[in-house]
């Protein structure tokens, strides 16, 4: 009878730590290689006025609703003594990270990577609101949506200006071409050739979330250790 | 910076309730089995403090799920969580967990109250009877799984925090432990009180033998609570000023030299040392132990919760 029963708690927790194990080991060897495209977008902070033009057209492309939004131009500074004064600018949006923490934790799966873009999306039908993506994302860009309660986000203008095929709402928008949107996996893209010209930077990459949105670094300001 | 509101604070004091009562759910029960196994055998369920876990095990895990149920943005549409999974989520992985925690703890309850339902059904429901013989057979097994996801329930309430990279604080390896830990002396506080609550004898041996098992789960706890900040603070960078923030001057401050350092870990350790030393207990000590248990184990909650959403990585 004992020696049953330890048999039996040895084996369930064998099987316990197997199956965990092994969820765990798949996920994190797993690197789904898709057919489909990578989109990617650089921000040129040297080329960025800090107009707004881009979050605004943002709102109005994605009727982003009021009190929320998917994208924010964030300024610093200023810098030096007027007349030679600088701002500096960088984007607040989604990172489009390729190891989303969004995706790991979602529950339900209403977080996803769209496997023909690379661009992580929000199933807005799955999402149930536990807020669990929104705490995991380390760029703090998620939000529930006042209108649809569910989390939402910058997909790239998946839903909106790529299905008419044009380019997201943000980079027609700006005005000094700070913004450049492009495929990856295309050695012959405009956003291949910035990315293999101009030293870029990415935010908290050391985070291991590989993030999909590139900055070029604006020159001005303070040096901060 | 205001305690209760600041940038980046997603999860509220809803979510650290739910999981005080998931780990207090999960504590109690082990002492349920742990009482059963080892001190009352067949007559168990004749004990006030066997009744006490048996009524708020159940009833802390409901309230937990309500509680988060309620606290979704869409509360109606709660049952997709229950319909699609996601195997890389902790919170997806947990909601199985408490599903069948749910399942194999009222498998058990029958167990235990086997005699009793017996007697209420005095013949009737033949079909009853024969189920309710079937389970009792397979006690051994129930009790085993029974602790295995207990144990885990207690664990993924840490877990759920732990997968989080954006806060270095909740980003600890030591915090599922802590939480395991502090939610089995939550349920351990949470039989006690009810216990004596419904009658139980406070000098009896159920009494005795929770309290020696709670004195080294007090020492754990604090030695635990002391490495999840040092290794915040030798961690530099943000980690330190995480921890620093936290446990530093200010309202949270307080709250965790006074809430649960002193209240919740020092004083019960203090008073369960003095009742093992002196001979008798009393009502009114073990009622005070455990109530000072469970406030220092609910402030604990809140204040990882809040002091964790503080500091982004």
């Amino acid at each position: 009878m004992k020696n049953s029963r330890r048999l039996f708690l040895k084996s369930a927790c064998a099987v316990v730590v197997g199956a965990s194990g092994y969820t765990i080991a798949k996920s994190s060897t797993e690197s789904v290689e898709m057919d489909g495209k990578k989109y990617a977008l650089v921000h040129d902070e040297t080329k960025c006025i800090g107009c707004d033009a881009c979050s605004i057209a943002c709102r109005e492309v994605n009727q982003v609703p009021e009190g929320v939004s998917r994208l924010e131009i964030e300024r610093e500074g200023p810098y030096g003594e007027y007349p030679e004064q600088y701002f500096r600018f960088t984007r607040k949006s989604c990172q489009q990270c390729e190891d989303a923490p969004c995706v790991k934790v979602c529950p339900t799966g209403a977080a996803y990577k769209d496997p023909e873009t690379g661009i992580v999306s929000v199933n807005s039908w799955k999402c149930v609101g536990c807020q669990y993506c929104i705490a995991a994302c380390p760029y703090q860009v998620r939000f529930i949506n006042p209108v649809t309660h569910a989390a939402d986000k910058c997909d790239f203008c998946k839903e909106t200006r790529l299905k008419e095929g044009r380019l997201p709402a943000c980079v027609s928008a700006c005005p000094t071409q700070a913004l450049t949107f492009g495929d990856l996996k295309d050695p012959d893209s405009n956003l291949v050739k910035v990315l293999k010209t101009a030293p870029n930077y990415r935010s908290k990459t050391e985070l291991g979330t590989r993030p999909k949105v590139f900055r070029i670094a604006s020159q001005e300001g303070d040096i901060t250790l | 910076m205001s305690p209760f509101h600041f940038d980046g604070l997603v999860w509220h004091w809803p979510i650290a309730i739910y999981l005080f009562l998931a780990g207090v759910s999960a504590g109690a029960i082990s002492f349920a089995i742990l009482l059963k196994h080892f001190k009352l055998g067949k007559d168990a369920y004749k004990s006030g403090f066997i009744q006490a876990a048996c009524i708020i095990a159940p009833l802390a895990v409901f309230a937990g799920l309500g509680i988060l149920v309620l606290d979704l943005t869409k509360p109606f549409d709660f049952w997709k969580i229950l319909v699609f999974y996601n195997s890389t989520s902790v919170m997806s992985v947990g909601v199985a967990v408490l599903m069948i925690y749910q399942l194999i703890l009222f498998a058990w309850l029958i167990c235990v109250f086997k005699e009793p339902v017996l007697n209420w059904c005095n013949g009737r429901w033949p079909l009853l009877i024969r189920l309710l013989n079937a389970l009792v057979k397979h006690e051994p097994s129930i009790t085993g799984f029974l602790a295995i996801f207990a144990l885990s329930l207690g664990a993924y309430t840490g877990f759920l925090l732990s997968a989080l990279t954006t806060y270095p604080m909740l980003n600890n390896p030591v915090l599922p432990l802590l939480f395991l830990i502090s939610g089995l002396s939550s349920g351990a506080a949470g039989t006690l009180l009810g216990g004596v609550l419904l009658k139980g004898d406070p000098d009896g041996k159920e009494v005795h033998f929770i309290h020696n098992i709670e004195i080294p789960i007090i020492l754990v706890e604090m030695v635990l609570l002391f490495t999840f900040f040092i290794g915040l603070i030798l961690s530099g960078g943000q980690s330190k000023i995480a921890a620093m923030r936290a446990i530093g001057e200010g309202f949270w401050g307080w709250v965790f030299w006074g809430g649960i350092v002193v209240l919740g870990l020092s004083l019960p350790l203090a008073f369960n040392l003095f009742m093992k030393a002196s001979s008798k207990r009393k009502f009114s000590y073990v009622a005070i132990t455990a109530s000072c248990s469970l406030i220092g184990v609910l402030l604990l909650r809140n204040f990882i919760l809040y002091t964790g959403q503080m500091t982004v990585a």
